[in-house]
């Protein structure tokens, strides 16, 4: 664990914008390709990938729990990769395919990983579970057939404290499952809903 | 195993099958799929941080670096002078702003603290707060943070309880007075200094049980401080309106509860403050307020603008509430047979700066017929934070305490410890003990178990009783025969979903049909806090009654339309028939729609609860592990857990709730521990250093439920979100007992520890 100048710890992490210092850098203008739409931003180069998809295009289905790569609440698909958006800057993301939870769902029918989460019942609070999904979704992108092990390896990198791990395994084979077969009409939560949440 | 009529295993229906697909009347049950589903699987639930407000501004705290020191001097003009700067509050700046404490109100501790230490004045803890900034950025508020300057004088730290007690000791708080010496146990004959808090508690004559016992086991068992780790940080954005009005959007287990802190700590009326509760992303007991909260309000209040904090994953570590650790020592008094006789307790539970620990001792007990019993306990500061809730709170302590040495009389009178169990487990009413660790032990195939080189098996029970809180609901029928639960219940997960089928199967209609809304605290009925497995018990009640109350008026509409009396009629499948004649109905919606114009206008059903007694529950877990005798590592190779529900809403919630309890109890005897420098500082801040566990720790776990239904709980439910974490550290280390013939009583069981245990075997 790093140690700023003061000598507390971690205190230059800060959780809602990007560490010191202070003095505002030099704007940049940033082309991002996110969830197929493209952005143009004046962006400082510090700004991490996860911050500027927060606070800069309103996408926070991205979560920011650790802000230095400990716990995968921020995974997110850099041209179908799984990565970790707290350790990218958002400049070195230009010209890559970025996709966030958002994007995932395609003409208002449920990825078929996000379906599996609902049907595994693969999460308690929900926090850890956008950058669950994600990771579980480049697995997929990897490969159609994922054995038992890549589907526990895959998530390794995600912590989700309320314990749910059982069902996330269950729900990644549920993904594989639901991705290979042709979809099964009628299936409980495979539409986005229409206006309230129920 | 036998199981009674009244408390049989049920598994739940956990296949994709079953997933929000109710096609018969009963609705409770049944596992159907999580009302917040979908916003949660597509990135839509708000949580705290996820809301940003036009001119918001962005507050940070300045910290000690020191875990005890006096403060000299604060000086805040550099950082008052930086461009972007909106407020910066210290000690001295509170007298103007009115608040000088805040209270913290959880289910197990309440506690009114100093927000800032004053000139004069001691922080106990690296990481306590100081001063706090607000500005227009998080960097600038960064930046000018690091501009106050502060100056101290560094006190010499203590951070073990058995060093704080002696006299000599570093006095953390300096109106604490000394404990009078204890006649016995294992300090006894001293003073007792750094006493924060104390628990007696007699009952029968230890001496004589101990004199009648054919053997006695005394040993002692340590327990580190172990942090919630809730992923969600804690978060709060706050505005205040020219007119005084305060709007609180925050991280809680409870906006009611953190709408009262708040008005004591401000002292402004709880009216002139509206607190909303948004979507939580875990809290397990730490999140009722008090830890950003006010500070988050007194800069907005200065700045004039909304100010949001959020903590970094350090501060988490640094300055949250964590659990209390503990260093119990435990003597128990057995007939040859296993008949326990007696049993006594001292322990010195480590709550940092603060209090609220030593309360949870008398757990130690356990859920056996023990004639003799003694405790004295106490609660011991140190240079840490200040302890908090977690999930069932010092049970997995003293659970810990009690189970652990349970297995070792066990082992050495050559008794099965499920045998042993059975025998002294206490019966009654309302409780199934029994057929819940039967439960466990058949689903694990106990008495048929075998081990290879390296493997163990371990055993223990942990008992919780859910507490009860004052809860209103309102259901409301519509004019397309669906149905709304308003209230102020925050889901800390799953529950929501239950209140839904609750209401459904009053009304006999589907659960689909029924939503859910929680209202700010401005608009929802009173409800108490999430915390103190309260909510189904509590909550359920009130929605039961308020759904009544609607079937109440849809009768009564009904009778009318169908020129039938009340009794003659039943409700289901969303239509009210004459019984014995299916031709004579009218559906919901009809019924809606007619009540617009009706004498009594829409049907809205009022339900509330205030509080009556539960009955208790225990969770009973077997591991099954395997050690690495080169590295020490532990791998689990089974795990299982029972647990008496009293009635399942929703057993695939249940068995969430069994998991999720099983992996953080399990994980603390396996992996957690935070951890200070002799100098105080603290060691592992951050989630590489402070392990929890990853999906490669828990490929796989197994549960069973058994239903023993409560008188007051609505259908019968008793509380059971935290009963599976307490019996997890003693599953544990029997299990690793089992496998190296060593009993490790200083918990977590790393690698470094059982290879020593490993070590000293074989030589």
């Amino acid at each position: 664990m790093s140690q700023s100048a003061d000598g507390l710890h971690g205190a230059g992490h800060t959780a809602e914008g990007p560490a010191p210092p202070a003095a505002v850098e030099q704007l940049h203008a940033v082309r991002l390709m996110v969830n197929g739409a493209a952005h143009t931003l004046a962006l400082e180069p510090r700004h991490t990938l996860l911050d500027t998809l927060r606070a800069d295009l309103e996408l926070t289905g991205t979560k920011k729990v650790c802000d230095m790569g400990d716990c995968g609440a921020c995974t997110v698909l850099v041209d179908g990769r799984a990565m970790y958006s707290c350790l990218l800057l958002a400049i070195e993301c230009q010209g890559r395919e970025i996709t966030t939870i958002e994007g995932l769902a395609r003409d208002g029918e449920l990825d078929p990983v996000q379906r599996a989460f609902v049907e595994a019942d693969a999460f308690q609070c929900g926090f850890c579970t956008p950058g669950q999904i994600m990771s579980l979704r480049a697995l997929l992108n990897e490969t159609a057939a994922p054995s038992e092990a890549d589907i526990m390896r895959a998530v390794t990198g995600n912590l989700c404290r309320c314990g749910a791990y059982v069902n996330i395994l269950k729900a990644g084979r549920r993904a594989a499952e639901l991705a290979a077969a042709p979809r099964e009409a009628g299936s409980p939560g495979e539409t986005l809903p229409a206006g309230e949440a129920r | 195993m036998t199981a009674t009529e009244s408390a049989k295993p049920t598994t739940a229906q956990t296949n994709g099958q079953t997933n929000g697909q109710s096609n018969g009347t009963h609705q409770i049950g049944r596992s159907v799929t999580r009302i917040d589903a979908l916003e949660k699987v597509t990135g839509r639930a708000q949580y705290a941080a996820d809301l940003f407000l036009p001119g918001m501004c962005y507050g940070v705290f300045k910290r000690s670096p020191h875990a005890h020191a006096r403060i000299v001097s604060i000086d805040t003009s550099e950082a008052e002078k930086m461009p972007g700067v909106v407020a910066v509050i210290t000690a001295m700046t509170l007298s103007k702003d009115m608040a000088s404490v805040v209270e913290e109100e959880m289910h197990a501790t309440r506690k009114v603290v100093s927000l800032f230490p004053n000139i004069g004045e001691k922080v106990k803890y690296e990481g306590a707060k100081v001063a706090a900034v607000a500005a227009v950025s998080r960097e600038i508020a960064f930046e000018a943070s690091e501009r106050i300057k502060v100056e101290y004088e560094v006190l010499p730290p203590v951070t073990d309880v058995r060093e704080a007690i002696k006299e000599g000791a570093s006095q953390i708080n300096e109106d604490s007075q000394p404990a009078d010496a204890l006649p016995d146990g294992p300090f006894a004959g001293h003073p007792i200094y750094n006493v924060a808090g104390q628990n007696h508690r007699a009952e029968g004559d230890v001496e004589a049980g101990f004199k009648a016992a054919d053997r006695i086991f005394e040993d002692t068992y340590v327990i580190p401080r172990a942090h919630q780790t809730y992923i969600e940080p804690q978060t709060t954005v706050a505005d205040c309106a020219p007119d005084g009005k305060v709007n609180v959007w925050t991280s809680t287990q409870g906006h009611f509860a953190t709408r009262s802190n708040l008005a004591n700590s401000l002292r402004i009326p709880a009216s002139r403050i509206n607190v909303h509760g948004m979507t939580i992303g875990g809290g397990f007991g730490a999140k009722f307020g008090g830890i950003v909260d006010t500070y988050c309000v007194l800069l907005a209040m200065k700045a004039h603008r909304p100010v949001k904090i959020v903590y970094t994953r350090a501060e988490e570590f640094l300055d949250a509430r964590p659990a209390p650790g503990a260093v119990i020592t435990v003597k128990t008094g057995v007939k040859n047979d296993g008949t326990i006789v007696a049993r006594q307790a001292w322990a010195l539970w480590d709550t940092g700066s603060g209090s609220g620990g030593c309360y949870a001792t008398s757990r130690v007990k356990g859920v056996y017929k023990i004639e003799h019993f003694k405790l004295d306990a106490y609660d011991v500061n140190t240079n840490k934070p200040a302890p908090g809730a977690y999930r069932a709170p010092g049970a997995p302590q003293a659970t810990f305490a009690g189970e652990a040495q349970i297995n070792r009389i066990a082992h050495e009178l050559r008794i099965d410890p499920v045998e042993l169990r059975l025998r002294n487990m206490r019966e009654g009413e309302q409780i199934a003990f029994k057929e819940t660790l039967s439960a466990v032990a058949e689903r694990a195939g106990w008495a048929q178990r075998t081990k290879g080189a390296h493997e163990g098996w371990g055993v223990a029970v942990g008992e919780w009783t859910n507490g009860a809180g004052p809860a209103g609901a309102l259901v409301s029928v519509h004019e397309d025969g669906k149905a709304r639960v308003f209230y102020g219940l925050m889901d800390i997960t799953g529950t929501d979903t239950a209140m839904a089928q609750i209401a459904a199967e009053v009304l006999g209609i589907k659960y689909e049909d029924v939503t859910v809304s929680r209202g700010d605290t401005d608009s929802a009925p009173f409800g108490t806090a999430s915390g103190g497995s309260v909510v189904t018990f509590s909550y359920g009640n009130a929605v039961k009654r308020a759904a009544e109350d609607a079937r109440d008026r849809i009768l009564e509409l009904a009778a009318e339309h169908l020129e039938a009396s009340v009794e003659d009629l039943e409700v289901s499948d969303g239509k009210v028939t004459v019984k014995g004649n299916p031709e004579a109905s009218v559906t919901l919606a009809q019924l809606g729609q007619m009540s617009l114009r009706s004498r009594n206008g829409p049907i809205v059903g009022r339900g509330s609860f205030s509080s009556e007694p539960s009955a208790t529950t225990i969770a009973a877990q077997i591991a099954r592990v395997k050690l690495d005798p080169e590295t020490g590592q532990l791998r689990l190779l089974g795990a299982y857990g029972s647990l008496d529900v009293g009635k399942s809403i929703n057993p695939m919630a249940c068995e969430g709730q069994m998991e999720g309890g099983l992996v953080q109890g399990f994980s603390w005897g396996m992996m957690e521990q935070m951890q200070w420098r002799e100098d105080g500082r603290n060691w592992n801040p951050g989630l590489l250093d402070y392990r929890v566990p990853t999906s490669l720790d828990f490929p796989d776990l197994e549960t069973v439920m058994v239903e023993q239904p409560t008188k007051n709980g609505p259908f019968g439910v008793k509380g059971i979100g935290e009963p599976p974490i307490a019996p997890g550290i003693a599953v544990i280390s029997s299990a690793i007992a089992d496998a190296t013939g060593v009993w490790i009583n200083e918990a977590p069981f790393t690698p470094e520890r059982v290879l020593a245990a490993i070590k000293s075997k074989a030589s």
